[in-house]
């Protein structure tokens, strides 16, 4: 394709097209269902008719000359036989009909209202609300006259049959009217028997007339019924269902005046609103319904062709009939089936109507379904693409890596390319990597000459191309080393879900993140696949290096605290080294930080058995800054001391080094900088990895188990609270069990029960915690937060515990009891869902199946939960993502009406302002202090800025005996 | 019935009158119409209020001390 300027679209016009429109913009008019002859060529007025434009390569388009690919394609149209109603439009029809006169078409409002409609729509459209609301409350105005406030004439009741059936509901006088007369004046409970002389008196018609009406040789006039249904108090009409042709529907709307649909918000030079019942139907360009041919060359059409042959054919039998004058309900038959098709070529899925279906059965994709949902034209074609320059595989870990950082497997590498532009300086550069040719490495795979020719590099033509590079040229070279890509993982619920990182070329085909980045991505390593994009000029890559790579992603817009940070081991790792600050000598300290900066070590901490030491605090405090000072509670329970970049005292864990708020990591990141925070948090990762690797770090079944006594007196712990449980029972059973307030009876009894069992299994699992080492490896990962929580381990060592469904414990399954092993209405404890043993125990049968059910619930929810949060995901995202930011500090949207005026209230970024509850979001002094003191050299200059010392004034000599006066020297 | 601009919940809600709204629009460079909007019958609004004037309302605010913004009453 040639390269275009871009265009700016400088107006859009949205309304109904004027049939006339359609015959004008047609290359020609279609008039035969065929598409090809018996030589396979396209047949002339036919559907594939070579002026609609060209599909096969090689051919030109007989309307505007350009060949297939440039040209778009242009419609035909077809004249249709009888006019049918466009589907879209069917509530708009009906809201016409209703609210407009059948006499005189005129808008059933007086001038008055029409004045008072128009103004309500101008105000609306100024505050860009919803015109919907305000014409269809001057059509519910209109439709409650009775008669034409211009002609006068009665108006009737439209019925809409969905999709495209209008009936006009007339009340007209029953065919059985005598009878119903008959049967109103005989006698009831509460009424006598009237008599034909006293109805005459009644209702003031002659006696003679009555009888004729009751013997049924009359039909009484309008009056006339209308004084005897209100005599006798019966109803002697019945409705009258009259349909409305669209032929009748387009001669009502022609006569509907301009000014009148004004009121309704149509906008009559663009729109009138008979043109939403087609006269003439256009023909999609063969562009939009190629045909495409198969292998044993049959030639296989597209859907919109098969339902526009189906239109044409229905189209001519209509028209053959109606010549030959076939009879009028043969006429309405084949009316009817003509809408049919329309009806279906605009849209397949119309509830009510069977959708057009091919010869194999499969509803046709017809206009309507090519634009709607997820694949369709807008979410599919328009808002989402399959783009080049990008690649897709399984990630996988790298310790190795900075957190910047991704591996980019060398046959990605390859296939992807930046663009180098060619000069003086880097002529030598761009003609190493053409030489190298597009199957090693750092080679190239495409060269650009001046002239805009772009020849591919191969193997053979490599050392030659190599040395044509000139300055001028554009070279399409590998991905090397410290280029820099975007990466992303599904689903991008945040913005850390797509962030800048920079190559570094690995052999083998997985992608290698260092396993710090996965919390914003929330991603793991068990088949997790990501994408990675190359990014394509100057511009993109400056601001993807500088607003998106990973560092510069490190603390949350959400709650403005660090997502990076230290996870899983590394914390375990972190907590070892500190918690009970073991010593390390020279050669194991070394080898802690072998993989940092650090390459000499402090002043040893002391000396045993005469071998100098360092301990692990101080270890860990090599990686801090200087002159951090920094004092926390860590979610071990200490008090973390930092003070001059030196680790006092504490013990640094999830609290401390952690993704989502590490106050250590955070602090860095917000005090110094993002790079010191990457460094810090690279640092710490590897430290950790190597301290993991120094102390050995495992668990087993074996480290759950507890000693037979501990055993014993969990298993009496349980047998208590089954006791208690059948106490509660018992109490219950009796009657005697006081219900709690805003509780029934049954209802104190599951509380209490429940309430029982928990705590047994919370002493069950105290006594198990009792009974573990401080060493103990799932004890140090609960307590350090790297993993696992002692609930858990509660679960593992102690007790189950109490499953539940919904909340409750566990009352489903046979009829009033859970499991056909218990008796009927058994409340007991293990009848109900209580597990009690633990998992290093084993479950038994019953326990089993409890545990499962509620197993099974905690998995329908994360199930529910993901598919309802998308979408409200996905509507949030719509209804915000044109709102901005303007440099006034306001945020607008599109149309620019103010959403806030400051953006969140204060015009502060989350990740700027402190996040901690007590302080202040923005500390003015602090900063205030911090600009003086970066301004001013020396103190003095300061003091004078400030104000606080007063310099002699050089005005006059004759001040200076005063000044010296009030100064000290 | 509670006059609900008592409570201490409900911020203050006051009119502009023409030069204020002259100053506002001037400021944000806007028309009427692009600000937000509030309901006539919102209970928080003044009793004279009426359709088309605009009342500014102060919150106190957590990181800004207060927060001022304006709203055009509509039906």
């Amino acid at each position: 394709m040639s390269q275009q300027a871009p265009q700016e679209i400088g107006q859009l016009s949205f309304g109904l097209m004027d049939p006339e429109e359609y015959r004008e913009m047609s290359a020609t008019k279609i008039i035969t269902a065929d598409t090809y002859d018996d030589d396979g060529f396209p047949i002339d007025m036919g559907l594939m008719d070579p002026r609609l434009g060209v599909i096969d390569p090689g051919l030109e388009c007989k309307t505007c000359g350009k060949h297939s690919g440039s040209c778009n394609g242009h419609f035909g149209h077809i004249e249709l036989a009888a006019p049918v109603i466009h589907v879209g439009f069917a509530k708009l029809i009906r809201r016409l009909l209703r609210g407009t006169c059948r006499e005189c078409a005129r808008l059933c409002l007086t001038e008055d209202e029409k004045r008072e409609f128009s103004e309500n729509l101008d105000r609306t459209r100024a505050l860009g609300q919803d015109l919907n609301d305000v014409t269809k409350a001057a059509i519910r105005q209109a439709r409650k006259k009775d008669r034409c406030p211009h002609c006068g004439e009665p108006q009737y009741d439209i019925q809409h049959e969905k999709p495209t059936t209008y009936y006009e509901v007339q009340q007209v006088l029953s065919s059985e009217y005598s009878d119903r007369i008959a049967a109103a004046m005989e006698p009831d409970e509460d009424s006598e028997r009237v008599t034909p002389t006293e109805l005459a008196e009644e209702t003031d018609i002659d006696p003679g007339r009555i009888q004729e009406i009751l013997s049924g040789d009359f039909r009484p006039r309008e009056e006339d019924r209308k004084a005897i249904e209100s005599a006798l108090d019966v109803d002697l009409t019945e409705e009258d269902m009259n349909k409305l042709m669209p032929s009748d529907i387009r001669d009502w709307f022609e006569a509907i005046p301009d000014e009148d649909i004004e009121v309704l918000g149509i906008n009559s030079d663009r729109s009138r609103p008979e043109w939403m019942i087609l006269t003439v139907l256009p023909v999609p360009p063969v562009t939009a319904r190629p045909s495409i041919t198969l292998d044993n060359g049959q030639r296989s059409e597209d859907d919109l062709t098969h339902k526009l042959v189906d239109i044409i054919r229905i189209n001519q039998r209509f028209m053959e009939n109606r010549e030959a004058g076939a009879p009028q309900l043969i006429i309405e038959d084949l009316w009817e089936l003509l809408q049919y098709h329309v009806t279906t070529f605009m849209d397949n899925e119309i509830s009510g109507t069977p959708p057009a279906r091919h010869r194999s059965g499969r509803p046709l994709k017809t206009l309507s379904q090519r634009l709607k949902g997820k694949e369709g034209r807008f979410r599919g074609s328009l808002s989402g693409k399959r783009v080049n320059f990008s690649a897709r595989t399984v990630i996988s870990p790298d310790p190795t890596l900075s957190l910047n950082e991704v591996g980019v497997p060398d046959r990605v590498a390859k296939e992807m390319t930046q663009t180098m532009n060619v000069n003086e300086r880097n002529l030598e550069e761009a003609r190493r990597y053409v030489s190298n040719g597009p199957e090693s490495h750092p080679g190239a795979n495409y060269v650009r000459r001046e002239d805009g020719r772009r020849l591919k590099v191969t193997e053979k033509n490599c050392e030659e191309l190599a040395e044509k590079v000139e300055p001028g040229w554009e070279v399409s070279r590998h991905l090397i080393d410290g280029d820099i890509v975007i990466f992303n993982r599904q689903p991008s619920l945040h913005r850390m879900s797509i962030m800048a990182h920079e190559v570094v070329v690995m052999p083998y085909k997985t992608f290698r993140l260092n396993t710090v980045v996965c919390p914003p991505y929330n991603a793991d390593f068990d088949g997790d696949e990501m994408n990675m994009h190359a990014l394509q000029n100057e511009e993109a890559r400056a601001e993807a290096r500088v607003l998106m790579r990973v560092q510069e992603q490190m603390l949350s817009p959400r709650f403005g605290e660090n997502i990076l940070g230290a996870i899983q081991d590394h914390v375990t790792a972190t907590y070892l080294l500190t918690n009970q600050n073991p010593h390390f000598n020279e050669t194991q300290a070394l080898d802690l930080l072998r993989a940092t900066r650090i390459d000499e070590l402090p002043e040893p901490d002391g000396v045993e058995d005469g071998e100098e030491y360092w301990t692990g605090r101080t270890v860990f405090s090599e990686l801090l800054p200087d002159s951090l000072d920094l004092e926390f509670t860590s979610s071990a329970g200490d008090t973390v001391v930092i003070e001059d970049g030196e680790l006092i005292e504490g013990t640094i864990d999830e609290d401390a080094v952690g993704a989502f708020g590490g106050e250590v990591v955070d602090t860095i990141a917000k005090q110094y900088s993002r790079t010191r925070g990457r460094i810090f948090i690279n640092e710490v990762s590897s430290v950790a990895v190597r301290t993991i690797m120094h102390f050995g770090f495992s668990i087993s079944i074996d480290d759950e188990s507890i000693p037979p006594e501990a055993q014993a007196q969990v298993d009496e712990a349980i047998e208590e609270a089954n006791e208690r449980v059948e106490e509660l029972i018992e109490t219950y059973e009796r009657g005697e069990l006081e219900s709690l307030p805003g509780r029934t009876i049954d209802e104190t009894l599951e509380m209490k029960i429940m309430q029982t069992l928990g705590q047994a299994r919370d002493s069950a699992g105290d006594i198990a915690e009792d009974h573990f080492d401080d060493d103990n490896p799932a004890v140090v990962m609960a307590e350090s937060g790297a993993r696992g929580s002692m609930l858990n381990l509660t679960q593992m060592a102690g007790c189950v515990g109490q499953q539940a469904v919904r909340g409750e414990r566990i009352n489903r399954g046979y009829e009033n009891r859970t499991l056909s092993h218990f008796e009927e209405n058994d409340l007991s404890a293990d009848a109900h869902g209580f597990v009690e043993h633990s998992y290093r125990e084993g479950l038994n049968p019953k326990e089993f199946f409890f545990h499962a059910m509620g197993g099974r619930e905690g998995l329908v929810d994360t199930a529910v939960r993901t598919s309802k949060s998308g979408y409200l995901q996905r509507r949030l995202i719509n209804a915000l993502s044109e709102l901005e930011t303007q440099y006034d500090g306001t945020v607008r949207d599109t149309s620019d009406t103010i959403v806030q005026f400051e953006f969140g209230e204060d015009g502060t970024s989350p990740v700027e302002v402190s996040s901690s509850e007590e302080e202040d979001a923005v500390d003015v002094d602090q900063i205030a202090d911090r600009v003086l003191e970066s301004e001013f050299q020396d103190e003095r200059e300061k003091e004078q800025f400030l104000g606080e010392t007063r310099e002699p004034t050089n005005l006059s000599e004759h001040a200076d005996d005063w000044w010296l006066a009030q100064s000290d020297d | 019935m509670v006059d609900v601009s008592n409570h201490t919940l409900v911020p203050d809600h006051t009119l502009l009158d023409d030069g204020e709204l002259e100053e506002v629009l001037e400021e944000y460079n806007i028309e009427k119409t692009d600000l937000p909007k509030i309901k006539r019958t919102d209970p928080a609004l003044p009793k004279e209020a009426d359709t088309g004037d605009v009342v500014k309302i102060t919150r106190d605010s957590r990181t800004t001390d207060q927060a001022v913004v304006y709203r055009l009453v509509v039906e």
